[in-house]
Protein backbone atom coordinates (compact mmCIF):
# COMPACT_ATOMS: atom_id res chain seq x y z
CA UNK A 1 0.00 0.00 0.00
CA UNK A 2 1.65 3.45 -1.11
CA UNK A 3 1.47 6.73 0.53
CA UNK A 4 -1.03 8.49 -1.18
CA UNK A 5 0.55 12.48 -1.99
CA UNK A 6 -1.53 15.67 -2.83
CA UNK A 7 0.36 17.96 -3.79
CA UNK A 8 -0.19 21.83 -4.85
CA UNK A 9 2.21 21.83 -7.23
CA UNK A 10 1.72 21.40 -11.21
CA UNK A 11 2.95 18.15 -12.54
CA UNK A 12 5.34 17.54 -15.13
CA UNK A 13 3.87 16.69 -17.89
CA UNK A 14 6.40 14.08 -20.85
CA UNK A 15 7.59 15.87 -23.84
CA UNK A 16 6.69 12.96 -25.87
CA UNK A 17 4.23 10.30 -24.69
CA UNK A 18 2.37 7.75 -26.17
CA UNK A 19 -1.03 8.83 -25.53
CA UNK A 20 -1.84 12.21 -24.80
CA UNK A 21 -5.70 13.11 -25.57
CA UNK A 22 -8.52 15.06 -24.12
CA UNK A 23 -12.09 13.31 -23.72
CA UNK A 24 -15.62 15.35 -22.47
CA UNK A 25 -16.74 14.48 -19.36
CA UNK A 26 -19.25 11.60 -20.78
CA UNK A 27 -19.61 8.87 -18.97
CA UNK A 28 -20.11 6.52 -21.93
CA UNK A 29 -17.06 7.77 -23.17
CA UNK A 30 -15.66 5.58 -20.71
CA UNK A 31 -15.31 2.28 -21.97
CA UNK A 32 -12.98 4.19 -25.45
CA UNK A 33 -10.89 5.63 -22.68
CA UNK A 34 -10.03 2.10 -20.89
CA UNK A 35 -9.34 0.27 -24.01
CA UNK A 36 -7.22 3.26 -24.93
CA UNK A 37 -4.92 2.80 -22.31
CA UNK A 38 -5.43 -0.73 -21.80
CA UNK A 39 -4.61 -1.71 -25.12
CA UNK A 40 -1.67 0.92 -25.29
CA UNK A 41 -0.20 -0.10 -22.19
CA UNK A 42 -0.66 -4.12 -23.09
CA UNK A 43 0.52 -3.38 -26.66
CA UNK A 44 3.83 -1.92 -25.88
CA UNK A 45 4.48 -4.98 -23.20
CA UNK A 46 4.51 -2.19 -20.36
CA UNK A 47 1.61 -3.98 -18.62
CA UNK A 48 1.51 -7.69 -17.87
CA UNK A 49 -1.55 -9.39 -18.75
CA UNK A 50 -2.39 -10.58 -15.44
CA UNK A 51 -2.68 -7.14 -14.30
CA UNK A 52 -5.12 -6.10 -16.70
CA UNK A 53 -8.09 -6.11 -14.86
CA UNK A 54 -6.11 -4.33 -11.96
CA UNK A 55 -5.25 -1.56 -14.08
CA UNK A 56 -9.33 -1.46 -15.75
CA UNK A 57 -10.25 -1.13 -11.87
CA UNK A 58 -7.90 2.15 -11.02
CA UNK A 59 -8.59 3.71 -14.86
CA UNK A 60 -12.06 3.37 -13.91
CA UNK A 61 -12.05 5.15 -10.48
CA UNK A 62 -9.99 7.63 -11.57
CA UNK A 63 -11.94 8.24 -14.77
CA UNK A 64 -14.98 8.28 -13.02
CA UNK A 65 -13.91 10.74 -10.19
CA UNK A 66 -12.44 13.12 -12.57
CA UNK A 67 -15.46 12.94 -14.73
CA UNK A 68 -18.02 13.58 -12.00
CA UNK A 69 -16.37 15.21 -8.88
CA UNK A 70 -13.44 16.60 -10.76
CA UNK A 71 -15.41 18.14 -13.24
CA UNK A 72 -18.97 17.80 -11.48
CA UNK A 73 -20.42 15.69 -14.39
CA UNK A 74 -20.35 18.70 -16.99
CA UNK A 75 -20.44 16.89 -20.09
CA UNK A 76 -18.52 20.26 -21.98
CA UNK A 77 -15.37 19.89 -19.88
CA UNK A 78 -12.75 17.95 -20.78
CA UNK A 79 -10.35 15.38 -18.88
CA UNK A 80 -7.32 14.70 -20.09
CA UNK A 81 -5.44 11.66 -20.28
CA UNK A 82 -1.76 11.10 -20.89
CA UNK A 83 0.39 8.05 -20.83
CA UNK A 84 4.38 7.41 -20.98
CA UNK A 85 6.65 4.89 -20.05
CA UNK A 86 10.66 5.03 -19.34
CA UNK A 87 12.57 2.22 -18.86
CA UNK A 88 11.31 0.72 -15.10
CA UNK A 89 7.30 2.18 -14.97
CA UNK A 90 4.54 3.27 -16.82
CA UNK A 91 2.28 6.12 -15.83
CA UNK A 92 -0.79 7.23 -16.27
CA UNK A 93 -2.09 11.23 -15.28
CA UNK A 94 -5.43 12.15 -15.79
CA UNK A 95 -6.17 16.21 -15.54
CA UNK A 96 -10.02 17.31 -15.12
CA UNK A 97 -11.05 21.00 -14.48
CA UNK A 98 -11.50 21.02 -10.98
CA UNK A 99 -10.26 22.57 -8.18
CA UNK A 100 -9.27 19.29 -6.43
CA UNK A 101 -9.86 17.86 -3.08
CA UNK A 102 -9.10 17.94 0.56
CA UNK A 103 -7.25 14.77 1.45
CA UNK A 104 -8.69 14.61 4.42
CA UNK A 105 -12.09 13.83 3.27
CA UNK A 106 -10.85 10.62 2.35
CA UNK A 107 -11.97 7.96 5.26
CA UNK A 108 -9.41 6.50 7.05
CA UNK A 109 -10.01 2.28 6.03
CA UNK A 110 -8.26 1.43 9.33
CA UNK A 111 -10.34 3.24 11.76
CA UNK A 112 -13.35 1.45 12.41
CA UNK A 113 -15.64 4.09 12.38
CA UNK A 114 -15.13 4.36 8.85
CA UNK A 115 -15.61 0.51 8.21
CA UNK A 116 -19.25 1.24 6.90
CA UNK A 117 -19.24 4.54 5.16
CA UNK A 118 -20.09 4.30 2.24
CA UNK A 119 -17.87 6.20 0.31
CA UNK A 120 -14.17 6.95 -0.12
CA UNK A 121 -12.70 3.57 -1.21
CA UNK A 122 -11.26 4.06 -4.71
CA UNK A 123 -8.17 5.80 -3.39
CA UNK A 124 -7.26 3.18 -1.17
CA UNK A 125 -7.95 0.20 -3.70
CA UNK A 126 -5.96 2.02 -6.31
CA UNK A 127 -2.98 2.54 -3.45
CA UNK A 128 -2.86 -0.97 -3.21
CA UNK A 129 -2.07 -1.81 -6.31
CA UNK A 130 -0.11 1.09 -7.66
CA UNK A 131 3.83 1.33 -7.16
CA UNK A 132 2.82 5.38 -6.50
CA UNK A 133 -0.50 7.16 -7.05
CA UNK A 134 0.26 11.28 -6.55
CA UNK A 135 -2.39 13.77 -6.87
CA UNK A 136 -0.62 17.54 -8.50
CA UNK A 137 -2.65 20.49 -8.45
CA UNK A 138 -4.36 20.13 -5.21
CA UNK A 139 -5.90 16.80 -6.27
CA UNK A 140 -7.34 17.90 -10.24
CA UNK A 141 -4.39 15.97 -11.58
CA UNK A 142 -3.92 11.67 -10.97
CA UNK A 143 -0.71 10.17 -11.28
CA UNK A 144 -0.50 6.50 -11.29
CA UNK A 145 2.32 4.58 -12.08
CA UNK A 146 3.69 0.84 -11.41
CA UNK A 147 6.73 -1.46 -12.51
CA UNK A 148 7.04 -2.74 -16.04
CA UNK A 149 7.27 -6.13 -15.75
CA UNK A 150 10.80 -8.00 -16.21
CA UNK A 151 10.03 -10.30 -18.85
CA UNK A 152 7.37 -9.16 -22.09
CA UNK A 153 3.77 -9.57 -21.79
CA UNK A 154 2.49 -12.65 -23.79
CA UNK A 155 0.38 -9.97 -25.98
CA UNK A 156 3.57 -7.49 -26.61
CA UNK A 157 4.51 -7.90 -30.38
CA UNK A 158 8.50 -7.39 -30.94
CA UNK A 159 7.96 -4.35 -33.08
CA UNK A 160 5.33 -2.63 -30.84
CA UNK A 161 8.48 -2.97 -27.99
CA UNK A 162 9.63 0.16 -26.95
CA UNK B 1 -33.46 2.79 -14.83
CA UNK B 2 -34.60 -0.97 -13.95
CA UNK B 3 -31.79 -3.17 -12.87
CA UNK B 4 -32.60 -5.92 -15.65
CA UNK B 5 -29.15 -7.96 -14.19
CA UNK B 6 -30.80 -8.95 -10.35
CA UNK B 7 -32.44 -11.98 -10.33
CA UNK B 8 -34.54 -12.89 -7.35
CA UNK B 9 -35.52 -16.37 -6.03
CA UNK B 10 -37.31 -16.52 -2.77
CA UNK B 11 -37.57 -19.07 -0.12
CA UNK B 12 -39.35 -18.07 2.55
CA UNK B 13 -37.54 -15.47 4.14
CA UNK B 14 -34.33 -16.90 2.55
CA UNK B 15 -33.45 -14.88 -0.56
CA UNK B 16 -31.17 -15.21 -3.66
CA UNK B 17 -30.29 -12.47 -5.45
CA UNK B 18 -28.11 -13.27 -8.65
CA UNK B 19 -26.00 -10.18 -10.32
CA UNK B 20 -25.76 -11.61 -13.98
CA UNK B 21 -23.60 -8.71 -15.04
CA UNK B 22 -20.06 -9.33 -15.59
CA UNK B 23 -18.92 -5.56 -15.05
CA UNK B 24 -19.92 -3.52 -12.75
CA UNK B 25 -18.53 -0.31 -13.49
CA UNK B 26 -21.02 2.08 -15.11
CA UNK B 27 -22.30 4.45 -12.13
CA UNK B 28 -26.14 3.78 -13.89
CA UNK B 29 -25.99 0.53 -13.51
CA UNK B 30 -24.77 0.59 -9.64
CA UNK B 31 -27.40 3.11 -8.79
CA UNK B 32 -30.23 0.52 -10.01
CA UNK B 33 -28.32 -2.22 -8.49
CA UNK B 34 -28.70 -0.13 -5.29
CA UNK B 35 -31.98 0.54 -5.46
CA UNK B 36 -32.92 -2.81 -6.18
CA UNK B 37 -31.72 -4.07 -3.26
CA UNK B 38 -33.45 -1.85 -1.32
CA UNK B 39 -36.33 -3.42 -2.66
CA UNK B 40 -35.64 -6.67 -2.15
CA UNK B 41 -35.52 -5.35 1.46
CA UNK B 42 -39.23 -3.63 1.46
CA UNK B 43 -40.11 -6.46 0.52
CA UNK B 44 -38.60 -8.95 2.38
CA UNK B 45 -37.67 -7.36 6.10
CA UNK B 46 -36.35 -9.76 8.25
CA UNK B 47 -34.23 -11.28 5.69
CA UNK B 48 -31.41 -13.82 4.62
CA UNK B 49 -29.48 -12.28 2.18
CA UNK B 50 -27.57 -14.60 -0.24
CA UNK B 51 -26.06 -11.76 -2.89
CA UNK B 52 -24.19 -13.87 -5.67
CA UNK B 53 -21.51 -12.42 -7.39
CA UNK B 54 -20.56 -15.24 -9.55
CA UNK B 55 -21.00 -13.46 -12.72
CA UNK B 56 -19.32 -10.36 -11.51
CA UNK B 57 -15.19 -9.91 -12.92
CA UNK B 58 -15.25 -6.44 -12.12
CA UNK B 59 -16.83 -4.32 -9.63
CA UNK B 60 -15.79 -0.45 -8.83
CA UNK B 61 -15.79 0.99 -5.18
CA UNK B 62 -19.43 2.60 -5.25
CA UNK B 63 -20.46 -1.25 -5.96
CA UNK B 64 -18.76 -1.74 -2.33
CA UNK B 65 -20.17 1.91 -1.32
CA UNK B 66 -23.76 -0.36 -2.12
CA UNK B 67 -23.08 -3.64 -0.82
CA UNK B 68 -22.11 -2.03 2.65
CA UNK B 69 -25.69 0.48 2.29
CA UNK B 70 -27.09 -3.04 1.92
CA UNK B 71 -25.40 -4.73 5.15
CA UNK B 72 -26.49 -1.85 7.17
CA UNK B 73 -30.13 -1.88 6.04
CA UNK B 74 -30.10 -5.88 6.52
CA UNK B 75 -28.76 -5.08 10.10
CA UNK B 76 -30.64 -2.44 10.76
CA UNK B 77 -34.26 -4.57 10.43
CA UNK B 78 -32.33 -7.31 12.05
CA UNK B 79 -31.90 -9.83 9.36
CA UNK B 80 -28.36 -11.65 7.91
CA UNK B 81 -26.51 -11.09 4.51
CA UNK B 82 -23.91 -13.04 2.72
CA UNK B 83 -22.03 -12.57 -0.35
CA UNK B 84 -21.15 -16.44 -2.28
CA UNK B 85 -19.32 -16.79 -5.10
CA UNK B 86 -16.93 -14.34 -5.36
CA UNK B 87 -14.36 -14.64 -7.90
CA UNK B 88 -10.85 -14.51 -6.80
CA UNK B 89 -10.07 -11.97 -9.00
CA UNK B 90 -12.29 -9.47 -6.69
CA UNK B 91 -10.80 -10.79 -2.76
CA UNK B 92 -8.49 -8.33 -2.69
CA UNK B 93 -10.86 -5.65 -3.20
CA UNK B 94 -12.62 -6.78 -0.26
CA UNK B 95 -9.24 -7.49 1.89
CA UNK B 96 -7.54 -3.93 1.06
CA UNK B 97 -10.83 -2.14 2.13
CA UNK B 98 -10.80 -4.35 5.26
CA UNK B 99 -14.77 -5.19 4.18
CA UNK B 100 -13.72 -9.05 4.44
CA UNK B 101 -14.29 -8.53 7.95
CA UNK B 102 -17.54 -7.00 7.21
CA UNK B 103 -19.12 -9.25 4.90
CA UNK B 104 -19.99 -13.14 5.52
CA UNK B 105 -18.59 -14.61 2.33
CA UNK B 106 -19.19 -18.12 0.84
CA UNK B 107 -17.73 -19.83 -1.59
CA UNK B 108 -20.96 -20.83 -3.71
CA UNK B 109 -24.26 -19.53 -3.67
CA UNK B 110 -25.90 -22.75 -3.10
CA UNK B 111 -23.63 -23.66 0.24
CA UNK B 112 -24.99 -20.48 1.67
CA UNK B 113 -28.62 -21.20 0.75
CA UNK B 114 -28.01 -24.27 2.57
CA UNK B 115 -26.70 -22.92 5.74
CA UNK B 116 -29.11 -20.02 5.86
CA UNK B 117 -32.16 -22.70 5.23
CA UNK B 118 -31.08 -24.90 7.73
CA UNK B 119 -30.68 -21.95 10.11
CA UNK B 120 -33.73 -19.61 10.40
CA UNK B 121 -33.50 -16.85 11.61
Amino acid sequence: MVDLRVLAAEPVWPAAPALDREWLSRLDAKPEILDAVVDLLLGQGWLAAADRDWLVLCLDEAVVNAMLHGNEGDPTLPIRVCVWADAARWTVMIADQGCGFDPASIPDQENPDALLLEHGRGVRIMASWLDDLTYYRGGAVISMSRRRPTEPSPTASADSAP
Amino acid sequence: MPCDFLFIQAYDNVVLAKVTKERLLDPSSITALGEALTQILDRYPRISLVLDLADVGYMSSAVLGKLIATHKQVKALKGRMCLAGTRPVLLPLFKVTNLDKVFEMYPEAEFAMRQYRSKPL
